[in-house]
């Protein structure tokens, strides 16, 4: 029989322990989710701050700001029309990757990816790239 | 200068992250080749899926062929290694150089397919050119190849446009690019699709937008980050199907039919490079997903590797060819006319607006004597003038607007600050350049260099190079100040006052053009000069036979697109596989 005392520090231990392994497995997750992304789309586009654009804008805060908007990308006329008013959020960047030309159809990115676990890693790096 | 510092280094990172895990190069060679099953083994084989055509590569080449291959009634499939479509074409201007197409017939411009093959042969084997020999010279492959590109390309093309998954429009007055030459070179033959901008320079873009949707709407299936890496064949050596690899594990497909390989060239795997091309070729605009996978899964089939030591050339930006930068673009219209290219002593060398498959060969003449490459790497001057009219985003031009990555522009307020700051740069490339720095002299025949040159663009004519005397020449000028009355667009005398700016420029790889020999139907030939059962290849993966030449703007995609056409409908009469 344990006493409170002892109780509440295993149970201290137990909580420590499994946020020391949750907090690893999101880092890997994480660091997974950058080498997903980096391999998917790092032909055309750039992640840190500061980077420059390639033949697609620098996506470093992606999420939370508007579409078409990095300073100093010459956006394509197709995709500025149909992502008028729009701010990029989880909901609107999954539908983005999964069907590029449904959501913009003159956008210049020709990209669709049917897998929605594919999908959702990469919407995880994106809203923590910021 | 230290922010600078600080975001090439995280571009480092990332590009060096991306091609670990592209698998550039040999660390993955050893996954590529073919697979052959017994007869029991065929029979029991698991297939994921199963399709008559499958066509490997979604890009210039693969998407015609799937869609030719679809339109016959074939259910077909396309495997895109990338995370997107297009490949290189994505990246083109996308303009595609079709003989005696139907808008020159309509129009009236004669285009016989003798006055055809006179040209092609002209060029691509200048040395066994002979207007009165049956084939002009051109050997019974090579012959009959361009026969095929004369009699498919447009045929091809009008059934792309037809179908709406390539409408163009005909861009007439664009000349081939030695129109001039023995009243053989026409101009007409340049098609281009029809939404892209007035410039011309963003058809690869509007080519793959419509050519996907025409896939999806026709019921292509396309999986893109799907690598094919084996060829599976039967017992009988036929070739039934493949296997690839994407981020969700292996995928085998069964071809009932055929398997067309569009895989791009090798422009992206350094040791194919250096064993293959003749000369030290440091990268190029190709997908950088171009790592020349079909030269090494064909290399177990007893196929006939052709045309290897050619490219289709282009300047390039130095830096950013070591960099890797996937968005690299070469400069196919070189920008400025108060602008000159220099060599490492400060003297002009070459015809800085000579096309670009052609300026590319200077950047490798061999000095002898000193047993070097001079021109490897030649520095492109500007001044402020340049700057301020002919900075462009498009055509891999080195002059770029604000805003635009400029990482490799070089500046000096002065000739010799601008100096002293290319020979820091050329130091930082030490190990890629044997050392190359400027001469102590470099300075003062950089002046007498832009004196000269100055006395020359008063009188717009080029005494010592040529300059601006060939129609093409002209084509690609780019942006220049609006000079009234000078005679010759192409050059101005250069500023006596900074800022100066100045880039690193080598000759580069649109894509490589070897690769293992097919028949004039796509049909890849084994050593015995037999169609290999079931097997094709189209565009950049496999020999081309226009040796070292570039006919024309789109000389690559208009003989694809025809190639592409002959493969569907051979490989559409292809017997089941068992």
């Amino acid at each position: 029989m344990l006493t409170a005392g002892a109780r509440n520090i295993l149970k201290g231990m137990v909580a420590a322990t499994l946020y020391v392994a949750l907090f690893a497995h999101a880092a890997d997750d994480l660091t997974a989710a950058r080498e997903l992304t980096v391999r998917q789309c790092s032909q055309c586009h750039t992640f840190d701050k500061g980077e420059k654009h390639g033949q697609g804008p620098n996506l470093f805060g992606l999420i939370g700001r508007e579409a078409a908007s990095a300073p100093g990308f010459v956006y394509s006329d197709g995709f500025k029309e149909a992502m008028k008013g729009k701010m990029w959020d989880a909901a609107l960047l999954d539908r983005w990757l999964a069907d590029t030309l449904a959501v913009a159809p003159k956008a210049q990115m020709v990209y669709w990816q049917d897998d929605p676990n594919v999908r959702a890693t990469l919407v995880r790096f994106f809203e923590s790239n910021r | 200068m230290a922010a600078r510092r600080g975001s090439e280094r995280t571009l480092g990172t990332s590009r060096r992250k991306f091609l670990k895990t592209a698998g550039a190069g040999t660390a993955v060679a050893a996954t590529l080749g073919t697979v052959t099953l017994s007869a029991n083994e065929a029979k029991a084989a698991t297939f994921d899926a199963e399709y008559d055509i499958v066509v490997c590569g979604g890009g210039g080449a693969g998407l015609p062929a799937a869609l030719f291959s679809r339109w016959l009634g074939n259910k077909v499939i396309v495997l895109e290694k990338a995370a997107t479509l297009g490949g290189t074409s994505f990246k083109a201007a996308y303009w595609y150089w079709v003989p005696n197409n139907a808008a020159m017939q309509r129009a009236g411009i004669p285009d016989s397919k003798e006055h055809f093959l006179k040209y092609v042969a002209r060029l691509s084997q200048p040395q066994f050119f002979d207007p009165n020999h049956p084939r002009y010279g051109l050997s019974e492959w090579e012959y009959s190849m361009c026969e095929a590109i004369y009699e498919s390309s447009s045929v091809g093309a009008e059934l792309l446009a037809d179908k709406g998954a390539l409408p163009y429009r005909h861009v007439a007055p664009v000349p081939d690019y030695f129109a001039e030459m023995e009243t053989i070179g026409a101009t007409g033959r340049v098609l281009f699709p029809k939404d892209g901008a007035a410039s011309m320079s963003d058809g690869g873009q509007v080519a793959t937008r419509t050519l996907s949707t025409s896939c999806r709407r026709d019921g292509v299936t396309i999986k893109t980050s799907h690598r094919v890496e084996k060829v599976i064949l039967n017992e009988k050596r036929e070739v039934i199907g493949v296997e690839a690899k994407s981020d969700s594990g292996q995928f085998r497909v069964r071809a009932r039919k055929a398997v067309i390989f569009a895989t791009g060239g090798f422009t992206h795997d350094p040791e194919l490079r250096r064993n293959f091309l003749s000369i030290p070729v440091y990268g190029g605009c190709a997908a950088m997903t171009n790592e020349g996978d079909f030269i090494r899964i064909s290399s177990t089939l007893g196929v006939q590797l052709r045309n290897m030591n050619y490219a289709w050339m282009c300047p390039i930006s130095f830096e950013k060819a070591i960099a890797k930068d996937p968005s690299l673009i070469g400069c196919f219209s070189v920008a400025g006319d108060s602008m000159i290219f220099v060599d490492k002593r400060g003297k002009r060398v070459v015809n800085e607006k000579l096309h670009y498959n052609e300026l590319a060969q200077k950047f490798f003449e061999w000095d002898g004597a000193n047993a070097e490459f001079p021109y490897l790497v030649l520095v492109s001057i500007w001044d402020q003038r340049a700057q301020d009219n002919s900075a462009s985003h498009e055509y891999g031009r080195l002059i770029v607007p604000p805003g635009i990555d400029d990482r490799h522009v070089i500046k000096g307020a002065t000739l010799e600050e601008l100096a002293a700051n290319i020979d820091a740069r050329l130091q930082k490339y030490h190990g890629q350049l044997g050392g190359m720095r400027i001469t102590s002299d470099f300075t003062d025949n950089l002046k007498a260099t832009i004196a000269r040159y100055n006395e020359l663009a008063k009188t717009g004519k080029d005494l010592d190079f040529g300059r601006g005397d060939r129609i093409v020449e002209l084509l690609f000028n780019g942006n220049v100040k609006e000079e009234p009355g000078r005679k010759n667009p192409t050059m101005w005398p250069i500023s006596g006052e900074g800022p100066y700016y100045a880039a690193l420029v080598t000759g580069g790889t649109l894509d490589t053009k070897g690769g293992p020999k097919t028949n004039p139907n796509g049909q890849v030939l084994d050593v015995a000069e037999q169609p290999i059962p079931g097997l094709y290849g189209v565009g950049n993966c496999v020999a081309s036979a226009s040796g070292r030449a570039y006919w024309a703007g789109g000389g690559t995609l208009g003989p694809i697109i025809g190639f592409a056409y002959r493969a569907a409908n051979t490989a559409n009469k292809e017997p089941v596989k068992s």
